[in-house]
């Protein structure tokens, strides 16, 4: 077993009724890596990250984290899940920032940030309001403490979200799509603190349209359609020179804000594939070949 | 008019408002606590745990306040259990509140957004921890307004215990009219003091609302 893996994902299945969404994920992310799940709206990213800490509950497969198991698929097929308190203990050190932020409405940023240090690890109020306003002064909102959710812009309630995890001192941080809710002049703070914890070397693993932040700062690329990973590899090599079709059709969506081709559409004609705009956001690109 | 009548009488009254009082608080309190042990059983993923809840919540919202407490009073000391008057009117009114008073918290705590408990999930904290942190000070919001209805209803139907014989408020007042053949007087007092005391209520919902309100 090699140590520097923190997360191990295989044979992943996830259905909510008769629709699957998940359907056979195997990825696993290494410490101090971060890795960005690219893929077009309903592909299943979200689904996927939401499994690492069983926020869903998967239909088949195994996870695991930092060399604990949260699930399992038994002999006979059917799921075994870790017991509570052990996915309580896992969780503890898997932070998650949403898109929707959910900090808590009724507590200042300070509040949201405090609370589960104390009620978790058990941490006294003074140690974990000292920490606290460290991290709030580290994503630049040392003046907000006192402030309400509501009384935030989304850049900065999304900001108090990442130290409300961080509090919790993780060992791997998910992020969910964590600037589609805002607007988009303020998604740079948010991208911002993003950047500077990769370059402190926290694990990550990104789902995110931004494509910009994934060729800068991801270690490595998942690209996700209908379910499975249909393209991996370092961010370069997916964003700049993407060897699958349906990769080469979404980078053209999202780049050019150009139609993507449905499933059972005839492929995008390799010609120009490696869309026009990309040589502006993956450095060195232009290596590239056709 | 004669408010001489009522006058006299005041002593009497007053006593009746005190015992209706505290049928009132002591059937607020049951209610509300059993109401709130039901409306987390009923949202309870253990199936005949939420059935159990199911079922209770159908029983004494589906009964007669009325009869509730008659077969509080007159029934169970026929199986054993005598209850005094009082006890037993606490008894019918605190299971009625306790149906009534479970849905209207369950309903707000489904009302609070799904984002917060997978919030507290990823947190780590224990499902216990955040209701009672997280989501029911969230839900009170949504809950205080039909709480405080259902909890004025409560205060008026602690009328129906003259029938099982608690001397409360509507009993005595009952006495002064049928010592004194005057209708009109006491009838009024009565209805205006249980106004009075519905009026507390509806302001004390105003004070909770603007306590309880998200700070933006």
């Amino acid at each position: 077993m090699n140590s520097d893996v923190l997360v191990r994902v295989s044979g992943l299945h996830k259905s909510f009724g008769d629709s699957e969404v998940l359907k056979g994920i195997d990825f696993e992310v290494n410490r101090g890596e971060v890795v960005a799940i690219i893929g077009p709206s309903g592909s299943g990213k979200t689904t996927m990250l939401r499994c690492v800490n069983l926020l869903e509950r998967p239909t088949a497969g195994r996870i695991e984290v930092d060399s604990r198991v949260l699930c399992e698929e038994l002999p006979d097929g059917s799921m075994s899940f870790s017991k509570k308190a052990e996915i309580r203990a896992i969780r503890e050190h898997v932070g998650m920032v949403f898109q929707r932020f959910n900090l808590f409405p009724h507590f200042t940023a300070l509040e949201n940030v405090i609370e589960a240090p104390m009620a978790v690890k058990g941490l006294s109020r003074s140690d974990a309001e000292a920490r606290a306003h460290e991290l709030l002064e580290s994503v630049g909102l040392g003046h907000k403490a006192d402030s309400y959710p509501l009384q935030l812009s989304g850049g900065q309630q999304q900001r108090v979200a990442i130290a409300r995890a961080l509090a919790m001192d993780p060992a791997l941080m998910l992020f969910d799509e964590v600037t589609s809710s805002v607007d988009p002049e303020l998604a740079g703070e948010i991208l911002q603190v993003m950047k500077r914890l990769a370059q402190e070397g926290m694990t990550m693993l990104v789902v995110t349209h931004e494509m910009g932040f994934a060729a800068e700062v991801a270690d490595r690329v998942l690209f996700i359609d209908h379910g499975l990973i249909v393209e991996e590899g370092s961010a370069k090599q997916v964003l700049a020179n993407p060897k699958n079709a349906r990769t080469r059709a979404f980078l053209r969506a999202v780049l050019e804000r150009a139609p993507m081709a449905e499933e059972g559409d005839p492929a995008p004609e390799p010609a120009g594939s490696s869309a026009p705009g990309l040589s502006q956001i993956v450095e060195g690109s232009d290596d590239v070949e056709q | 008019m004669d408010w001489d009548v009522v006058l006299e009488s005041f002593p009497l009254i007053w006593k009746g408002a005190s015992k209706t009082l505290s049928l009132f608080a002591w059937s607020l309190a049951f209610g509300t606590l059993a109401g709130l042990a039901v409306a987390l059983m009923k949202l309870s993923t253990t199936k005949s745990v939420s059935r159990f809840a199911t079922l209770f919540s159908w029983l004494f919202r589906g009964i007669p306040l009325l009869i509730l407490l008659f077969f509080a009073f007159f029934a169970l000391p026929e199986v054993g259990w005598l209850l005094s008057p009082f006890w037993a009117a606490v008894l019918g009114l605190s299971l009625w509140t306790a149906a009534y008073q479970a849905e209207v918290i369950r309903s707000g705590i489904i009302a609070v957004d799904l984002g917060q408990t997978e919030a507290s999930d990823a947190l780590g904290m224990t499902r216990s921890h955040s209701m009672k942190r997280i989501i029911l000070p969230q839900g009170i919001r949504i809950m205080l307004p039909p709480f405080t209805s259902n909890a004025t209803t409560l205060l008026k139907q602690t009328s129906l215990a003259t029938l099982v014989t608690v001397p409360e408020m509507t009993l005595l007042t009952q006495r002064i009219f049928s010592n004194n053949f005057k209708f009109i007087e006491p009838i009024f007092v009565l209805a205006m003091i249980y106004l009075a005391m519905t009026t507390v209520l509806v302001v004390g919902q105003q004070i909770a609302e603007r306590a309880f309100r998200l700070k933006t």
